[in-house]
């Protein structure tokens, strides 16, 4: 449901807390007059401001946990295999940076890993333990820079990128010999799902109204 | 939303009776406060980091266009390497054959699968370099763009930013593909150099995108008004 902002609210009682000011074109509206499930756009440029809802930290909690398991056996069965001429071979989420490692390309070999693996692990990771601490509204002196490190990553988090990437492949390959898919793969799929809703989940102006609320 | 009310609401540090045109939204730069780009946090303009999380806190990006345009440039000597050394070698029975992105696109097509081929020549050819041109138009644009169309050039920048991430694919196809087609004395598929550079191409755009501010094109707008 979207809510029209009126871009300031004139009553008083509002302080500059319940601000913000449109990311793409500076306009101020007033966040707090959105109600459980109100989403809000700037009405100048249409960018996406706020989504407020009130189980946020309960939602996001459950969607990082089970992604964090998802992502343990993501990486620990085989995720696809190739077999030709009566031969097999058998492929790893890991193995994709690995054989990049074994090609002589460690640079590219790191850059994989953490796109698909280590930064999205550590983005969840991080999401969870600030969901916790907010949902049982505890305080702790490094909520702020957990936050600031979710944001400041969760662009370079590729997982939904590298799922694509492996139907591109599997279009590429399929023709030319047999490719079964492992349980791997099954659970790299439902992990992309949940990290997707993990990060949209978390909505930034209200995660920091509630780590600001804390520490107040 | 034509007037504000003298009595301020309590907490903003400013005066909101100022005189600004009936219709002109009420921007947070106009009252001096900057808005933090981690937290959304609106703070004074002075501070130099945000007093809710702690991150370097500007009105505007400093330098955006011509950091912006640096990495551009960067992105583009880049792209050369990219497209001209192999992005992979196929070695097969001890027969290594090297493919470029393009010549990915060609066999795809002497093989005869016309719909693959437009999906890849699109995504890996068509993207990035639409996605490059389009950025250095945004930049041109913030000085030179006509005002009134600040609103899509906005959405082309959003559009831009989204898409970055996605060039990447390339490059995760090539991992795959090494990962999964291994089969020594028959068919084993090796990295080409291209990779890295494209994966450099990628990574480079999409600073660049980050460190574009498409405000930069509303308060043109706005200057433009008075």
């Amino acid at each position: 449901m979207e809510c029209d902002l009126k871009i300031i609210n004139e009553e008083t009682g509002t302080s500059l807390d319940d601000y913000v000011a449109c990311p793409s074109c500076d306009v101020i509206f007033d966040i707090s007059i959105l109600k459980d499930g109100e989403s809000a756009r700037c009405s100048r440029c249409g960018h996406f401001l706020s989504t407020y809802r009130a189980d946020e930290t309960s939602r996001v909690i459950a969607y990082s946990s089970s992604a964090l398991i998802l992502l343990v056996l993501a990486c620990s069965y085989p995720f696809m295999s190739f077999k030709a001429s009566g031969l097999e071979s058998l492929m790893t989420l890991p193995q994709t940076a690995l054989n990049l490692l074994r090609d002589g390309m460690p640079g590219l070999a790191f850059l994989v890993a953490a796109f698909i693996i280590f930064i999205p692990a550590l983005v969840l990771v991080l999401i969870l333990v600030l969901n916790v601490a907010l949902h049982n509204e505890r305080h702790y002196h490094w909520l702020r820079p957990v936050g600031r490190l979710i944001y400041t990553l969760q662009n370079w988090c590729m997982v939904e990128v590298f799922f694509i990437g492996v139907l591109v492949s599997l279009v590429k390959v399929g023709n030319m010999a047999t490719v079964v898919m492992g349980l791997s793969f099954w659970a790299y799929a439902v992990f992309s799902l949940l990290f997707i809703l993990s990060l949209s989940g978390l909505d930034r102006a209200q995660c920091w109204r509630r780590i600001e609320r804390l520490q107040s | 939303m034509s007037d504000i009310s003298a009595d301020a609401p309590t907490g903003l540090p400013v005066d909101m009776s100022s005189d600004r045109a009936p219709d002109t939204p009420m921007t947070a730069a106009s009252q001096g406060l900057a808005s933090c780009h981690i937290c959304l946090k609106l703070a004074d303009a002075d501070h130099h980091l945000c007093p809710r999380c702690g991150a370097a806190l500007h009105l505007r990006k400093s330098n955006s266009v011509e950091r912006t345009l640096a990495l551009l440039f960067t992105a583009c000597v880049l792209y050369i390497p990219a497209n001209l050394l192999p992005i992979m070698i196929t070695d097969q029975l001890g027969q290594p054959t090297p493919s470029t992105i393009i010549g990915g696109v060609v066999l795809l097509i002497d093989m005869g699968s016309i719909a693959i081929a437009g999906i890849i020549f699109f995504a890996s050819v068509m993207i990035p370099s639409s996605k490059l041109a389009m950025m250095f138009y945004l930049c041109w644009s913030v000085r030179n763009g006509p005002p009134e169309t600040a609103r899509q050039r906005t959405v082309l920048y959003r559009i831009t930013e989204f898409v970055g991430k996605w060039s990447m694919i390339d490059v995760f196809v090539v991992a795959i593909l090494v990962a999964l087609i291994n089969l020594t004395n028959l068919i084993v598929i090796h990295p080409g150099t291209a990779t890295v550079a494209f994966a450099a191409v990628v990574m480079v755009s999409m600073v660049a995108a980050e460190s574009f501010d498409p405000r930069l094109m509303w308060d043109q707008r706005e200057s433009n008004d008075e």
